[in-house]
């Protein structure tokens, strides 16, 4: 079901059509989160909810793609994303219909088995069927986010597009091992896990409450870890036969176990199917994980992937072998997780603490073949990793740390090795080497900001400048841009790695050039020409209107790029051109006028023409100076000649007039 | 070296030849026309003087006193020539001093010629030097401001 997301989002045509009214929220449409009023601003027509997206909770790319404009009956499609109320705000929203219903989590009287079928499975599984069909999971099936109708009628699921998959989704009603994960790190998943929830809902509406509601989130996954989820789920309450029989197949652990939703359409053709899902294996007596006690294999895995370091510790001592042997009666395993060990002691130094989380990595998936990815304490399946990045990036630093070191080590890969027939090893492996190359790139437009923007392509742009606006595409960056210089013109670098990493993952590698020209420019005018080279292209491609403070302060800092021309006259030329430029906003002239190879290489010439001129000129004078005694000599000599025609001149006229006279 | 040697010795051999010829000439000029060679040596003693202190390649200070000189010893050769050329002719055209002061300043104002014009000349030099460098400053002045160059040596 997971399919790469970069590269696949569009501009939304719709965007923007939609009015947004902030002081009317509708706080019970949302499913949860926060939601307010929305009308067509064209057609007038309203009945519409924005569901606010939250900055370190990116929407659904692909869900938003593959469902705009697509019409399944009782499905709250996302009808637009776009920034509200007003354009360039802060806010983002995805605008749906807004389901016309209370939603069911304010129902308090169990459902009838007829009802449930005909309202509520029937119409739930027949929207699964047409997301399968479009390979889109919906993960946000829960009392709060499903909306009844009027008598008689189908029930409305709601909207699952505003954040990542399964985010809000009450532990209660994942699957145990996507319950585990981080809110952020469930991931797509698969239309099993629909299914799943949906036969939670089931149990919901049958016993008219929320099953182990009074326990906490942990409590309540480790509770069906051990018994298995419909024991868990359904163990003191007593369910119609049929909503039984369907519940018992939809909640299997594994997901292959589980009924596809085109089963679900005819219920007693659904119920009728057996699955032979073996019951936990229990313990005679318990094993202690840190804070845990373990009964089960099972359990042993959620304990030991949720602490790590305890986890470790217990396999060292040989507890955990111990226990699996003598205890649990499986000595298979224990002596798979004993090869692992003595693997690990061959592998590294002894305080290598990342091959002691790889060693746990590993027993995790011995142990549990179904448990998702756990890495020093955090779990996640892989095809989270961008949203669960994000929100690292936002609010968990640790959680993101793991998650970089996750991707350096090429952990992904590994995990998918020891379960290839459960998930697509090649995918992953080409995946995750791309997501280390990028995490890897050297310069402003690499490393990790440019990961999760790549990961993430309806992440906003995370800078500081743009934090009073949601940048969701290149054409809100320059604006975005303007105006954070034109708060503060005197500051900083308008292209701060945040705002070049933005600019690299959502360029579609159009500006490619333009982001690696960036790299490590000592040289000051350099490093302003590749800024403006960029600034340029994001102005020439992605915004064609002015941008004045920006050129402008560009212009304030161009005093080394006027410096590049050697003739003055030139370069008070240029200098008023760039200030004339940047007041009307024109970058790209500006960098025209700066980069100008033929003026630049004439300028070139004619300085090396000039300092020559200048050498011979300081030659000349020197000779003047220095000539005196040369000068002196050649008087000397001019006289004499001169003094000896005279003599010479006063005699043939003395001689003719002698001879004629 | 030997080459050298003897050209060195054939030059001093041509200089004494010369000399021993000038001594012949004289000593000839004397013993047939006595009153000529008295009145020539009396007129151009201060070039004669001249050639003899005049040390410099080409003897250019002697050379311009002995054409003054000449130039005024021609109307007195002249007169004696057209009188006969007697020995107490001679003595009595040497006697007349408005002649020798006339050939004599003549002389001072060969010698005046050759110390006036080259100072003239090099006043003349030195100012079309003076002229020549302000052109070449100004150039050098402008070429800096246009092109940034650097500060002028000499500033």
């Amino acid at each position: 079901m997971a399919r790469s997301p970069d590269n696949e989002t569009q501009p939304d045509p719709s965007a923007g059509q939609y009015d947004i009214d902030t002081a009317r929220p509708l706080p019970q449409v949302g499913g949860g989160l926060p939601t307010f009023a929305a009308r067509n601003r064209g057609t007038g027509h309203g009945g519409l909810m924005a569901l606010l997206v939250a900055r370190d909770a990116p929407a659904r790319p692909m869900a938003l793609r593959d469902l705009i404009g697509a019409k399944i009956e009782n499905l709250a499609t996302p009808l637009a994303h776009q920034n509200g109320p007003a354009s360039g705000s802060a806010a983002y929203y995805v605008i749906c219909p807004a389901p016309a219903g209370r939603p069911l989590s304010l129902l308090t009287r169990p459902w009838s088995e007829p009802v449930i079928i005909g309202q509520v499975l029937r119409p739930i599984a027949q929207i699964l069927v047409e997301l399968e069909q479009r390979r889109i999971t919906h993960r946000a099936i829960r009392p709060n986010n499903v909306f009844e109708s009027q008598s008689n009628l189908p029930v409305t699921l709601g909207a699952a597009w505003a954040a990542p998959p399964g985010m809000h989704q009450p532990e209660i009603f994942e699957p145990p091992y996507s319950a585990m994960c981080h809110p952020a790190g469930r991931g797509d998943g698969h239309i099993a896990d629909d299914v799943y929830a949906l036969g939670v809902l089931l149990i919901t509406l049958a016993i008219g409450r929320v099953p182990l509601a009074a326990l906490d989130p942990v409590a309540a996954i480790r509770r069906k870890l051990e018994m298995g989820s419909f024991a868990a789920l359904t163990a003191e309450e007593k369910l119609p036969p049929i909503i039984s029989d369907l519940v018992r197949n939809m909640l299997a652990e594994d997901p292959e176990h589980r009924p596809p939703p085109t089963l679900l359409l005819d219920p007693f053709a659904a119920r009728g199917r057996r699955v032979a899902a073996r019951p936990p294996r229990r313990a005679q007596r318990p094993l202690q994980i840190g804070s845990t006690v373990v009964w089960d294999a099972r359990t042993l895995a959620f304990a030991i992937g949720t602490q790590p370091e305890a986890g470790f510790q217990s396999m060292r001592t040989g507890d955990t072998m111990q226990w699996l042997r003598r205890t649990l009666g499986d000595a298979t395993l224990a002596v798979r997780i004993e090869e692992l060990l003595r693997h690990r002691a061959t592998e590294g130094r002894s305080d290598d603490t990342r091959a002691d989380a790889a060693t746990v990595m590993r027993a995790v998936v011995l142990i549990d073949p179904l448990a998702p990815l756990c890495w020093r304490g955090t779990v996640l399946w892989p095809d989270a990793m961008g949203a669960a990045m994000a929100m690292g990036l936002v609010t968990e630093p640790v959680l993101l740390d793991h998650l970089e070191e996750l991707i350096t080590v090429e952990m992904v890969p590994n995990w998918a090795m020891l379960r290839p027939d459960r998930c697509d090893f090649s995918g992953l492996r080409i995946e995750s080497r791309r997501h280390r190359s990028l995490l890897q790139t050297r310069g402003p437009g690499g490393g990790q900001p440019r990961l999760i923007y790549t990961l993430n392509p309806l992440l906003p742009c995370l800078s500081p400048l743009t934090r009073d606006r949601w940048v969701a595409g290149l054409a809100d960056m320059a604006p975005a841009l303007e105006a954070a210089i034109g708060a503060d013109p005197s500051g900083t670098d308008p292209l701060d790695p945040h705002v070049v990493a933005f600019i690299a993952a959502r360029s579609d590698r159009r500006l490619e050039a333009e982001v690696n020209g960036l790299n490590g420019h000592p040289d000051e005018a350099e490093w302003l020409i590749a800024r403006l080279r960029l600034l340029a292209q994001l102005q020439v491609r992605y915004y064609a209107r002015p941008l004045p403070r920006l050129a402008g302060w560009f212009a304030a800092k161009a005093g080394p790029l006027v410096a590049l021309w050697y003739n003055r006259p030139r370069r008070a030329e240029v200098a008023s051109t760039i200030n004339t430029l940047a007041a009307a906003g024109q970058i790209a002239p500006m960098l025209a006028l700066i980069e100008d190879p033929a003026g630049r290489s004439a300028d070139a010439h004619g300085a090396r023409t000039a300092a020559q001129d200048l050498m011979t000129i300081e030659a000349e004078l020197a000779s003047i100076t220095d000539g005196g005694p040369h000068r002196t000599a050649q008087a000397a000599r001019i006289g004499q000649e001169a003094a000896a025609v005279i003599g010479l001149a006063a005699l043939a006229a003395m001689m003719t007039l002698a001879a004629f006279g | 070296m030997a080459k050298a040697k003897t050209k060195a010795t054939s030059g001093k051999q041509s200089g004494g030849s010369l000399m021993w010829l000038q001594g012949l000439a004289c000593g000839g000029l004397a013993a047939l026309v006595p009153g000529i060679a008295l009145q020539v040596g009396i007129l151009l003693l201060p070039a004669i003087v001249a050639l003899m202190l005049d040390r410099a390649a080409g003897k250019p200070v002697a050379r311009a006193i002995l054409l003054c000189a000449l130039a005024a010893s021609v109307e007195p050769m002249r007169a004696l020539w057209n009188s006969g050329q007697g020995l107490d002719l001679g003595f009595s055209l040497v006697a007349d001093f408005h002649a020798v002061t006339l050939t004599w300043s003549a002389a001072a104002g060969g010698w005046l010629l050759t110390q006036v014009i080259p100072v003239a000349v090099r006043m003349v030099l030195d100012t079309t030097a003076d002229k020549r460098a302000s052109d070449l400053r100004e150039a050098r002045a402008r070429l800096i401001e246009e092109w940034g160059l650097g500060p002028p040596a000499d500033q």
